[in-house]
C-alpha cells in the first residue's frame, strides 16, 4: 500500500541538501539565488551508518545561527538506522535496559548534555527590529528623505541667515511625526495578529510516560532524553522520535508529518527501509489514536525528523512581497519625477539670477513637495482595513503587505485533506440488491435517496451499526449527528454517524444485541467480526463480518437480494466485482459486510473464544458494500470555478493516492469534467507518461516518486504544459520544489498547509497559508496568512479582497497624486514668475494631511467595477500599481486641471483686492520685503507688509479650498477606472462622508476665529469658494470623455496611453 | 458545473502596454492639444473676471482698512539710519532718496493743482478730480528748499513721515503724526507742520486713475541731538493720533498707524 511512497526522510533531506548548494540564510536575498539542480542523485536510501550522531549532540544545544555549514550538517544528520537496528544492537547504542529504561541519573547527564526536549522556535526578530522595519521600511523612506532634505534646507537658511522663515523645520518636522506615527500604527496592527498567533499556542504542559531505573513516571515533555524507555497510549502525543520495542494494536496519525490522514498501525518489525515509511518508528508530535506501544527515544527536540524540518524552515530565504516590489517601484517613479524638476528648476533659478544659495533651497523645495505626505498613512489605512475586512472571512492576515499577494496570486498549490475536503470520513455509497445507491455526503446530510424498505438495507444497516467499535462522545444529544464527536477510526466513525442518521440509533440497537465476543480488525486478516445475541427471543447468535471486500466474499456462500437469500453465484460475483471497481475508482474506500446465523449449538451462554476460534467461520452471508470517502467540502467546487475564472491555477498537492487525490480533484473542479488526465491516456496507450504529446491532454496527475525522478526542467514542463495538475503521494519536501517549479516561471505561488512538514513551503511559498484549525504551531509560524475555518473557499474570498484592494489602492494613489501638481506648481511659479507665493507649506500639509486623507482612504472601500474573478492576475512585470499612466493622469492632466483652478481663484482674490495679475509679475521681491511698507497696488493704494501677508494667506487659502473643491471632481472620477460614474453609482457610502468631511474641514481650517493666528488661513468670502467649480467641472466632464473613449475603443490608442 | 476556464480576456489588466514609436509623438500632440485648450479656458476665465473688475476702484478695501506709516528715505534692510556729519558720502543715499522723493512736490509741479481750503475732507463728486496743492515750505527746514542737505551735515537729520493712500479713506477727528523719542531723552524732536498735523482736505483718495497727480500730506521729523548727551543715537516712534478711525496699534502689523526708526549719527 505504501510501497510507491519510497522518499525517506533521509534522501529527501538529503536532496534538500543538494538543492540548497549556495543557501544564503541572509534575510531580504531574492529568492533567485537558490535553483534546484537536478533532484535526488540516487533514488534509494543511502545505507550509510552514524556510528554515533556525533554532530547532534552538543552542536545541536548551540543555538542555531544561521549558516551554510550549520543547515548542511543538519541536514546529514538525518542518516538514521535505528529502525533497522535489531532490539540488542538498539539496547547496546543507547546503553540501555528495554525493560528498565535508563537509570535516572543517567537520565539527567543526557538531558543536561542535550538540552530540553522541545523545538528551537524559529528565531523571532526582536521587538525594536520589527518596530524599526516598520518605521524605516518601504515607503517611509522617502517620507524620512523628505524630512532630512528639510532640516538640511533649514540648517541652510540659519546658517546663512536668509530668509528667516521656519518653514522648512515645520515640514521636516511634520513629516518625521507622520512616519513615526504611521510606523508605530503598523506595528500596532502586526502586533495584535501574532497576538491572535499566541493564542493558537496550546498552553497545557505535555506529560509523557517514561520507564526509568524500571519505574514508571509522569515526566514533562521538555524532559525527555535520548535513549529513555517511554509508553504511548491512545490519545497520547508522541513525546519523540521513538523506535518501538513492543506495541498493542498501535496506531498512529502522522497527518501533521506526512498529511497521510489515516492511521497508521505501529508495531516493533522493521517494514521499510525508509524511516518514514518503517511501521517501528512514531515520530515526535504526532498523535497515538489508539492502543499502546513501548520504545526507545532515538532522537528529541530539534534532531527529530520534526525539528529538523521545522529549522530547515526558518532557514529558507524568502522574497519580496508583491506590494513592497510595488512600492519600491513607486517610490523610484515619485523619486524621479522630484529629482527632474527639481534639478531643472535649480538650473532655471540661477538663469533667472537667483543665488546659488537660493537656488538651493529651492531645489530641496521642489523635491521634498513632490512627497506625498498623506499617501503612507492612505496605504497603511487600507491595506488594515482590507486586513480586517480579510479576518471577518476567516482569512488571518498576519504582515499587512501579505493583503494584496492573495490577490497577485496565479496559482494555488493547495492541500487536499481538510482544505479541499471535510476532513471526515462520511459513507458516499452503498450498494446492496445489485445496485448502487448514493448516500448524501453535503455537511448537513438531509437529503436520503436510496431504497430504505429494502430488507437487505435492515440488514446492512444492522452489521454496520453493530460490527463496530465506533461510539458517539457522550453529552452530544443536542448536536446534529454529523456533528457530533465520536470515539474510533474515521471509516467506522463514518459508519456509526451513517446509521445513526439513516436508520436508527445505534445505542439502541447495541443494548438490544448485546456483542459477545468480537475480532478487532487488523491488517493481516482485514476483517472485523463481532458476535451479537440475536434481537427476537431466539437466544441464539448472529456473527457480523466487515471488512476487506474480496475478504468478505471469500467467506460467503451466498448472498442477499431484497432479503432473500440465494446461493453465490457466477453473476452474483462479477456484479460484486463491478461494484467494487467502480466504487473504487472513485477513490473511496470500501468495505465489505455480511453475517452468519449461528445455529443453536452456540445459544446464550457459549463461551466464544476468539484466540481460538471455536465458532463456524465459513458460509457467511454476503449482504452488499458500504464505500466512503472524504468529501469535498461543499464550497470547494465553486470556489475552484471562481479560480479558474480569475486565471488562477489550482494545483493539488496530497500526500494521498492518486486515485483519490483524482476522485477529489475531479469532485472539486480542479480536473474539469470530461477531462482525461494522461495517467488515463497512459494506461490506454501502455506508455509512460512523459512521452504523451502534452498537447492532447490538459490534466495529469504526477505521482510522488515519478516526481523524485524528475529534473526541475521535466517539473518546468509539467507546470507550464498542463492546465489540471495534481501531486499525488508526495512527500513532504515535494511540495517545496513544486513551489519553486511554479515560481521559476514567474508565478505568485499560494500555498496551503497544516503539517510541520509543509512549513518549508509555506515560507517558500509568496504567500503561504496555514490552517487555523488544524494547522500545526510551526506551520502557522511560517504562513502570511490563517484560514480560520480550513476552508479553501475562503482563499478564493482572500483572492478578491486581495485583487480590489490592489485597484483601490490604484485609486487611492491615483486620487492623492494628482493633488501634487497643484501642490507644486505655486512653488514653480513663485519662483519663476516672482509672484507672491499661491500656496504654502502650512496649507499642503493640510491637505495632504488634512482633507485628502479621509476621501483617499473612502477609496478602499470602493466596490469592484468589474468582477475581478473574471480577469486574469495581474502581470507583475507589465501591470504595476503605479505606472507612467498613472503618473501622466495625476500629474499632466487632472492636475493640472486642478492648478489652473487653483491660480484662478488665487488671481481673483488678488486682482478682486487690488493686485492685478499683469502687476504682480516680479513683485515678489519688493512683496517680501518686510521694509517696504507702502507697496502701491494697481489702484494706487499702498500696503504695509503685514497688510499684503494677510491678503497673501488668504489667497493661500482660497488656494487651498479650490483644491478641496477640485478634489471632488477627482474623488469621483477615481472611484472608477473604465466605467462611467453613472454606472458606478455613488453607493460608497464612506465616500460621500468622505466628500463632506473635506468640505467641512475646509471650512472648519478657513472661519474658525483663531485659525489666522494658529494656521495663517483667513476667512474667504463665499465667492470665491466657487472660482474653482467650473474647474471641477471640466475635471469630472473630460475624465468622463475620457472614460467613454476608453470603452468604446477597447485597446485603442486613449486606452494605452491613459488608462492606469 | 458550469464552469468558464479562461478568465475574460477583456477585462485582462495588462493590455494597456505601452506601444510603438507612433505613439509618443501622439503623447506629444495629445498634451499639446490638452494644455493649449487648458490655456485658453484659463485665459477665458481670467478675462471673464478681469470684465467684472472697476478699472477705477478695487471691488474689495477690507483688507485695507487702515493705513500704515511710512517714512523716507526709503528703508531697504532696516529702519536704521546711520552716518557720518563729517562725511557727505555716508549721508548721499539718504539725501538722494529724499531729494527724488520730493520732486513731485516741487512748486512747478504743483502749479495746476487745487488750492483748497483747509480744514475739511474734501468730497468730490466727478466727473473730474483735482488734486490739492500740498505746500513743500510747511516742511520747514526738511523742506530740501533751505537746505538742501536736509540737515544731515548740520547734525539735524530730517525724515519724512507719510501715511499710506487709501482709497476712499475719511479720518475723523484731527489726524496728526506724534513723534516721541524712546528712552533716554538724547534729542530734541521737531515735526512740521507744526504739531504734525495732516490737513483733512486731503482725504478722500479716488484713486490712481480718477485722482490724476494726487499728492499725499507729508510730515517731517527733525532730530535735533542734544549736545550734552554723550550718545548721538536715537530711536523715535511716529504714531498717528488724534482721528479715531486711524488705528495705530496693531500686536502683528508695526506699521499700521505707527513707525519705529533709529538714527544713529557718528561724529
Amino acid at each position: 500500500m505504501y510501497s510507491c511512497l519510497d522518499l525517506s526522510g533521509h534522501v529527501v533531506l538529503f536532496e534538500l541538501g543538494q538543492l540548497y548548494p549556495g543557501i544564503t540564510m541572509e534575510f531580504g536575498k531574492t529568492r533567485g539565488r537558490v535553483t534546484p539542480q537536478e533532484l535526488n542523485p540516487s533514488s534509494g536510501p543511502k545505507p550509510k551508518r552514524v556510528p554515533k550522531m556525533v554532530g547532534r549532540r552538543k552542536k545541536e544545544k548551540v543555538k542555531r545561527k544561521k549558516n551554510k555549514a550549520n543547515i548542511e550538517e543538519l541536514k546529514k544528520e538525518v542518516v538514521m538506522d535505528d529502525h533497522k537496528l535489531t532490539l540488542e544492537e538498539l539496547s547496546r547504542r543507547y546503553s540501555v535496559d528495554l525493560t528498565k529504561g535508563l537509570r535516572p541519573e543517567k537520565a539527567q547527564e543526557i538531558l543536561d548534555r542535550d538540552g530540553p526536549n522541545t523545538l528551537t522556535p524559529p528565531p523571532t526578530t526582536p521587538e525594536w527590529v520589527k518596530f524599526c522595519k516598520q518605521l524605516f521600511g518601504g515607503f517611509s523612506i522617502l517620507l524620512w528623505t523628505g524630512a532630512i532634505l528639510c532640516f538640511v534646507a533649514y540648517g541652510i537658511q540659519t546658517y546663512f541667515n536668509e530668509e528667516p522663515t521656519k518653514d522648512n523645520l515645520y515640514l521636516g518636522i511634520v513629516l518625521a511625526v507622520v512616519v513615526f506615527i504611521t510606523g508605530c500604527f503598523s506595528y500596532y496592527q502586526e502586533a495584535k495578529s501574532s497576538k491572535i498567533m499566541e493564542s493558537f499556542k496550546s498552553m497545557v504542559p505535555q506529560q509523557a510516560l517514561v520507564i526509568r531505573g524500571g519505574e514508571k513516571m509522569q515526566i514533562n515533555v521538555q524532559n525527555v532524553v535520548v535513549g529513555d524507555l517511554v509508553e504511548v497510549k491512545g490519545g497520547d502525543r508522541i513525546p519523540a522520535d521513538i523506535r518501538l520495542i513492543s506495541a498493542q494494536g498501535c496506531k498512529v496519525d502522522n497527518s501533521s508529518l506526512t498529511g497521510e490522514s489515516e492511521p497508521q498501525s505501529r508495531f516493533p518489525h522493521f517494514t521499510h527501509e525508509n524511516l518514514l515509511e518503517t511501521r517501528n518508528i512514531c515520530f515526535f508530535s504526532t498523535n497515538c489514536v489508539e492502543g499502546t506501544a513501548r520504545g526507545i527515544v532515538i532522537a528529541t527536540g530539534d534532531s527529530t525528523v520534526m525539528g529538523r524540518i521545522a529549522s530547515l524552515t526558518s532557514g529558507l530565504a524568502v522574497g519580496q512581497t508583491p506590494i513592497a516590489t510595488e512600492i519600491k517601484h513607486f517610490i523610484h517613479i515619485i523619486t524621479m519625477v522630484a529629482v527632474f524638476l527639481g534639478v531643472s528648476f535649480f538650473g532655471l533659478s540661477l538663469m533667472l539670477g537667483y543665488s546659488w544659495l537660493k537656488a538651493v533651497i529651492f531645489l530641496i523645495g521642489i523635491i521634498v513637495a513632490n512627497v506625498p505626505e498623506g499617501l503612507l498613512v492612505t496605504v497603511t489605512v487600507c491595506l488594515t482595513l482590507t486586513a480586517k475586512r480579510m479576518a471577518k472571512k476567516n482569512c488571518l492576515v498576519k504582515n499587512l503587505e501579505a493583503v494584496e499577494t492573495l490577490g497577485s496570486t496565479s496559482i494555488i498549490c493547495s492541500d487536499k485533506t481538510g482544505t479541499l475536503t471535510q476532513n471526515r470520513m462520511t459513507v458516499a455509497h452503498l450498494w446492496f440488491d445489485k445496485t448502487t445507491y448514493e448516500a448524501d455526503t453535503s455537511e448537513e446530510q438531509t437529503v436520503n435517496t436510496f431504497a430504505k424498505d429494502s430488507d437487505t438495507w435492515f440488514i446492512l444497516a444492522r452489521i454496520a451499526g453493530l460490527c463496530n467499535r465506533a461510539d458517539f462522545k457522550p453529552d452530544q444529544e443536542t448536536l446534529p449527528i454529523a456533528k457530533r464527536a465520536t470515539t474510533g477510526d474515521a471509516s467506522e466513525s463514518a459508519l456509526l454517524k451513517f446509521i445513526e442518521q439513516s436508520y436508527s440509533s445505534v445505542k439502541e440497537m447495541r443494548e438490544k444485541s448485546p456483542k459477545v465476543a468480537e475480532i478487532p480488525f487488523n491488517s493481516t486478516n482485514k476483517y472485523q467480526i463481532s458476535i451479537h445475541l440475536r434481537e427476537d427471543s431466539s437466544q441464539t447468535h448472529v456473527l457480523l463480518m466487515k471488512g476487506a471486500p474480496e475478504r468478505i466474499l471469500a467467506f460467503c456462500s451466498s448472498y442477499l437480494l431484497n432479503g432473500q437469500e440465494y446461493s453465490m453465484d457466477e453473476e452474483m460475483k462479477e456484479a460484486f466485482q463491478n461494484a467494487y471497481l467502480e466504487l473504487g475508482g472513485l477513490g473511496e474506500r470500501v468495505l465489505g459486510f455480511c453475517f452468519l446465523n449461528l445455529p443453536n449449538t452456540f445459544s446464550k451462554g457459549f463461551k466464544f473464544n476468539t484466540d481460538e476460534v471455536n465458532f463456524p467461520m465459513e458460509n457467511f452471508c454476503f449482504v452488499g458494500l458500504i464505500s466512503m470517502i472524504d468529501p469535498p467540502r461543499p464550497a470547494v467546487p465553486e470556489a475552484v470555478c471562481k479560480c479558474r475564472s480569475a486565471g488562477i491555477k489550482v494545483i493539488m498537492v496530497t500526500g494521498d493516492h492518486p486515485i483519490t487525490a483524482k476522485a477529489i480533484a475531479k469532485g472539486v473542479g480542479i480536473i474539469s469534467e470530461g477531462t482525461e488526465t494522461a495517467e488515463d491516456t497512459t494506461a490506454q496507450l501502455k506508455v509512460h507518461v512523459r512521452q504523451i504529446d502534452s498537447r492532447d491532454v490538459k490534466a495529469i496527475v504526477v505521482h510522488g516518486s515519478d516526481l523524485k525522478d524528475m529534473s526541475s526542467a521535466q517539473l518546468d514542463e509539467i507546470l507550464r504544459n498542463y492546465t489540471e495538475i495534481v501531486f499525488a503521494r508526495t512527500s513532504p519536501q515535494q511540495k517545496l520544489i513544486i513551489v519553486e517549479g511554479c515560481q521559476r516561471q514567474g508565478n505568485v505561488v499560494a500555498a496551503t498547509g497544516d503539517g510541520v512538514n509543509d512549513s518549508p513551503a509555506l515560507k517558500k511559498a509568496d504567500i503561504g497559508i496555514a490552517m487555523g484549525i488544524t494547522g500545526s504551531d510551526v506551520s502557522k509560524q511560517a504562513a502570511d496568512m490563517i484560514l480560520l475555518d480550513d476552508n479553501f473557499a475562503s482563499i478564493v474570498t482572500g483572492v478578491e479582497e486581495g485583487r480590489l484592494i490592489f485597484d483601490n489602492l490604484k485609486k487611492s494613489i491615483a486620487y492623492t497624486l494628482t493633488s501634487n501638481i497643484p501642490e507644486i506648481t505655486p512653488f514653480l511659479l513663485f519662483i519663476i514668475l516672482g509672484i507672491p507665493l499661491p500656496l504654502g507649506t502650512i496649507t499642503i500639509l493640510c491637505i495632504d494631511l488634512g482633507t485628502d486623507m479621509v476621501p483617499a482612504i473612502s477609496l478602499a472601500y470602493e466596490s469592484a467595477e468589474s468582477d475581478i474573478m473574471k480577469r486574469a492576475p495581474r502581470d507583475p512585470k507589465n501591470d504595476k500599481l503605479v505606472n507612467y499612466r498613472l503618473i501622466g493622469m495625476a500629474y499632466g492632466q487632472i492636475g493640472m486641471i486642478q492648478a489652473l483652478a487653483g491660480f484662478f481663484t488665487y488671481f481673483v482674490i488678488l486682482a478682486e483686492n487690488g493686485f492685478k495679475p499683469a502687476d504682480l509679475l516680479g513683485i515678489r521681491h519688493d512683496w517680501e520685503n518686510s521694509y517696504v511698507n507702502d507697496l502701491e497696488d494697481s489702484y494706487g493704494q499702498q500696503w504695509t507688509f503685514e497688510q499684503r501677508k494677510i491678503l497673501e494667506f488668504t489667497c493661500q487659502t482660497g488656494f487651498f479650498v479650490s483644491i478641496v473643491i477640485v478634489q471632488w471632481a477627482d474623488l469621483i472620477i477615481c472611484k472608477t477606472r473604465r466605467n462611467s460614474v453613472f454606472q458606478q453609482g455613488m453607493k460608497n457610502k464612506i465616500l460621500i462622508f468622505g466628500i463632506l468631511e473635506e468640505t467641512f474641514l475646509a471650512a472648519f481650517l478657513c472661519y474658525t476665529p483663531g485659525m489666522d493666528m494658529a494656521l495663517r488661513m483667513y476667512p474667504l468670502k463665499i465667492f470665491w469658494w466657487l472660482c474653482a467649480i467650473p474647474y471641477s467641472i471640466l475635471i469630472f466632464i473630460y475624465d468622463e470623455v475620457r472614460k467613454f473613449a476608453i470603452r468604446n475603443h477597447p485597446g485603442g490608442w486613449l486606452e494605452r496611453e491613459t488608462y492606469y | 458545473m458550469k464552469c468558464p476556464l479562461t478568465p475574460n480576456s477583456w477585462l485582462n489588466p495588462s493590455r494597456g502596454k505601452r506601444g510603438q514609436p507612433l505613439s509618443s509623438s501622439l503623447i506629444l500632440l495629445f498634451y499639446l492639444v490638452f494644455y493649449g485648450f487648458l490655456a485658453a479656458l484659463f485665459s477665458f476665465t481670467m478675462w471673464a473676471m478681469l470684465q467684472t473688475l472697476n478699472d477705477e476702484v478695487p471691488k474689495y478695501r477690507d483688507q485695507i482698512p487702515s493705513p500704515g506709516l511710512m517714512v523716507f528715505p526709503k528703508p531697504v534692510t532696516a529702519l536704521d539710519y546711520s552716518f557720518r556729519v563729517s562725511d557727505p558720502e555716508s549721508y548721499r543715499g539718504y539725501v538722494d532718496d529724499l531729494t527724488k522723493f520730493l520732486k513731485s512736490y516741487d512748486l512747478e509741479e504743483q502749479k495746476n493743482l487745487t488750492a483748497c481750503p483747509d480744514g475739511a475732507l474734501r468730497e468730490q463728486k466727478g466727473p473730474t478730480y483735482t488734486a490739492c496743492q500740498f505746500p513743500v515750505v510747511s516742511l520747514k527746514g526738511c523742506s530740501g528748499v533751505e537746505d538742501p542737505e536736509f540737515g544731515y551735515s548740520t547734525g539735524n537729520p530730517c525724515i519724512l513721515v507719510k501715511m499710506n493712500r487709501i482709497i476712499g479713506l475719511k479720518p475723523q477727528g484731527k489726524p496728526r503724526i506724534n513723534c516721541i523719542s524712546k528712552g533716554e531723552k538724547t534729542a530734541t524732536l521737531s515735526t512740521y507742520p507744526s504739531n504734525g498735523t495732516i490737513d483733512l482736505k486731503y482725504f478722500p483718495y479716488y484713486g490712481k486713475k480718477l485722482h490724476v497727480r494726487y499728492l499725499q500730506p507729508l510730515v517731517a521729523v527733525q532730530v535735533a541731538f542734544n549736545t550734552t548727551s554723550t550718545g548721538k543715537e536715537v530711536t523715535v516712534e511716529c504714531k498717528i493720533d488724534g482721528s479715531p478711525n486711524l488705528r495705530n496699534q496693531d500686536d502683528r502689523d508695526k506699521f499700521l498707524g505707527r513707525v519705529v526708526f533709529k538714527i544713529t549719527m557718528h561724529a
